[in-house]
């Protein structure tokens, strides 16, 4: 169990990013202070909810090794938005909404295992062709335009605070990191996990289903995606075809600042969630103080570098 | 040594899977000659050909970092990032020899920052890239502060179309570019040490193959063609526009891979590359003509990726390739 939690890390990973977060509040309370109020942590909570749940997913099929990458997430949450709003127009019973859209999700996510997995090609590039797939079919299908048409109820949940928290990350980006945290401290299934990223042969000759694990784990990010294409749904009031953009960079980048290696087999899903609590206050701090949304980009892409970077330094500082 | 192909060794000699891209390319003319009256025209040839020279310029950088194991997903922004210093100097200057400098070496600047982050850092190119890539469109934007180099000067245009003996100076400047790469990749111990490091790099390492130099002189050498694709955007179109080189970076690794040169790195073809690019663009092109929107470009190339890739997958697997495999 000890060598479990090492391998959760770090408590070191999440010191540094609470104080990472400390300088990026302080400096923004020096710069603007009338930003401080309840609606922009609900504001944050809001724009966190879609990347917590991809970034999860994410983190996970890292986590599991083998070179694993999505970098389809944000076609996926596009996609499966579109797929949700145009199935509605279709007549499917709008009780059926978020059921479809986490389905195309978890399907668009089967499709990625299934490159992977059944005929083996490297993640990375399956996902990168998959991720211009989705991404494109959703603009193509739609011609760019965002889909309205969704019903009241789901406006409800999407918009709803509850003591200033937003009601779709109290009841789906919590549960989920939760859950994820307890299978993956808890379970056979969390230690198959750390043991294929860590050593897939060895996984592999000890009887671990690391291929099972892998395409379950490529639908569950797929779905994860899906979740954060209904969350979009629910929150905007519509279908945005682009709204996964950048989603492939900004996920990485908070699994990777989150503490999980590239290489797999380290990390916990708590850095994840720390770190994607850290980018989100950073770009809506940036937005605060009315900087181009085109920096943004440019920022997480350099966190992302250098947290490699610094990776790689610190072990090589280590040894 | 069985294991490092060095197929296609001849300038021009083809195997199987290039004649295959060869049939494929006049099979796509002629069904959108019938399809389309406006396909089958001179201009529209031109066109084509045209537009497929940055494309051949990258492709050729690509095919090297693939055959190597590598990937630059940045690499369509930083083609951008040298249009825009070549696009300053001949706007300042006026001068197209400066120009003409100017592209290669902001693309081996660049180049030398993906290296020292990649090779150096030791980061996997995928993850390191993509974080380039953020960096590096957030840097168009500023750079162009967000509108338009336009009115260009047209002296590198008329630099470039001056013709010797009949030929315009590019296409001599294209030919030369792919002599180059040939003759680095096919004649010289470094395009042996690039296979074998892309087979292998943990073999190729501890066979004292200088892995460090030839990976990071790889990335210099795509970001270079880069800087000469961006000297060919730059004479053509006389402007840079904010979305510059945004899905080139797809496009080049589609047509890598329809060429042939193995993803999981040690098979490369050139001519297959050539050939590759000529499809995509061909097929870009009907397509458009035929009146299916631009939007669904990006789908139909990552459709070509997969699907190359999993008939590739696919076909391996057969009992005949099975068969062949074990006999060599």
């Amino acid at each position: 169990m000890k060598t479990l939690r090492n391998l959760q890390g770090p408590a070191l990973t999440l010191a540094l990013l609470c104080g990472l977060w400390l300088i990026v509040i302080l400096g923004l309370l020096a710069l603007k202070p009338s930003v401080f109020n309840l609606g922009t942590v609900t504001t944050i909570l809001q724009f966190s909810t879609i990347l917590a749940l991809v970034g999860l997913g994410q983190g996970l099929v890292i986590l599991a090794g083998g070179t694993g990458i999505d970098l389809s997430v944000g076609g996926a949450v596009s996609l499966s938005a579109i797929i949700a709003m145009l199935c509605l127009k279709l007549g499917l019973p709008p009780v059926l909404l978020p059921v479809i859209c986490i389905l195309a999700g978890a399907l668009l996510g089967a499709m990625n295992g299934w490159l992977v997995n059944g005929l083996a090609l490297l993640p990375f590039i399956a996902t990168l062709g998959t991720f211009f797939v989705y991404s494109g079919v959703a603009l193509a299908v739609t011609g760019g335009a965002a889909q309205a048409g969704v019903p009241a109820w789901l406006l409800l949940w999407g918009r709803g605070v509850f003591l200033g928290i937003p009601v779709p990350f109290l009841t789906l980006a919590i549960p989920c990191f939760a859950l994820a945290g307890l299978v993956l401290m808890a379970t056979a299934w969390g230690r198959w996990i750390y043991a294929m990223g860590f050593n897939e042969r060895s996984a592999k000759l000890v009887g671990i289903p690391v291929e099972r694990v892998r395409f379950i784990l490529y639908v569950l990010s797929g779905a994860l995606a899906g979740a954060a294409g209904l969350v979009s749904i629910a929150w905007l009031g519509s279908g945005r075809p682009n709204i996964g953009q950048n989603l492939e960079l900004e996920s990485l980048t908070a699994a990777m600042l989150g503490g999980i290696v590239i290489t797999g087999g380290r990390g916990g899903v708590g850095g994840v969630f720390a770190a994607v609590l850290l980018l989100v206050t950073l770009k809506t701090g940036l937005l605060q103080l009315n900087i181009n949304t085109v920096w943004q980009v440019g920022i997480v892409g350099a966190l992302l570098v250098f947290v490699l970077l610094a990776d790689r330094l610190s072990q090589r500082w280590r040894s | 040594m069985n294991t490092v192909r060095r197929s296609g060794n001849g300038i021009f000699s083809m195997n199987g899977r290039e004649w295959s891209l060869l049939v494929a390319c006049l099979l796509a003319i002629t069904i959108f000659s019938v399809a389309s009256p406006h396909y089958a025209t001179s201009g529209n040839a031109v066109t084509v050909l045209r537009n497929s020279v940055e494309l051949l310029l990258i492709g050729l950088g690509m095919t090297l970092l693939l055959a190597m194991g590598g990937i630059d997903v940045s690499i369509g922004i930083v083609m951008g990032l040298a249009a825009i210093a070549i696009g300053r100097i001949l706007g300042a200057d006026g001068s197209p020899f400066l120009a003409i400098v100017a592209g290669p070496m902001a693309g081996a600047v660049l180049g030398c920052v993906t290296a020292a982050v990649v090779v150096l850092g030791r980061v996997p190119a995928i993850v390191g890239t993509l974080g380039l890539l953020g960096v590096y469109r957030t840097a168009v934007f500023v750079l162009l502060g967000g509108q338009w180099l336009s009115g260009l000067p047209s002296s590198l245009t008329d630099l470039l179309s001056t013709t010797v003996l009949g030929i315009p100076v590019a296409a001599f400047a294209i030919a030369v570019a792919y002599l180059a790469v040939w003759l680095a990749l096919r004649r010289t111990p470094y395009g042996l040490h690039l296979l074998a490091i892309g087979n292998s790099e943990e073999k190729a390492r501890l066979s004292g193959i200088p892995v460090v130099k030839i990976r990071f002189a790889t990335f210099v050498i795509s970001g270079v063609l880069t800087g000469i694709a961006a000297t060919f955007y730059v004479a053509t179109y006389r402007n840079v526009e904010m979305t510059i080189g945004s899905t080139l970076a797809l496009d080049a690794i589609a047509a890598v891979i329809l060429g042939g040169t193995s993803i999981l790195g040690g098979r490369c073809s050139l001519i297959g590359t050539v050939l590759g690019v000529l499809l995509l663009r061909i097929l870009q092109n009907g397509l458009l003509l035929i009146g299916i929107p631009s939007l669904w470009q990006p789908v139909v190339t990552g459709v070509l990726i997969l699907g190359v890739l999993g008939f590739e997958a696919v076909s391996n697997r057969l009992p005949l390739a099975r068969f062949q495999r074990a006999r060599a």
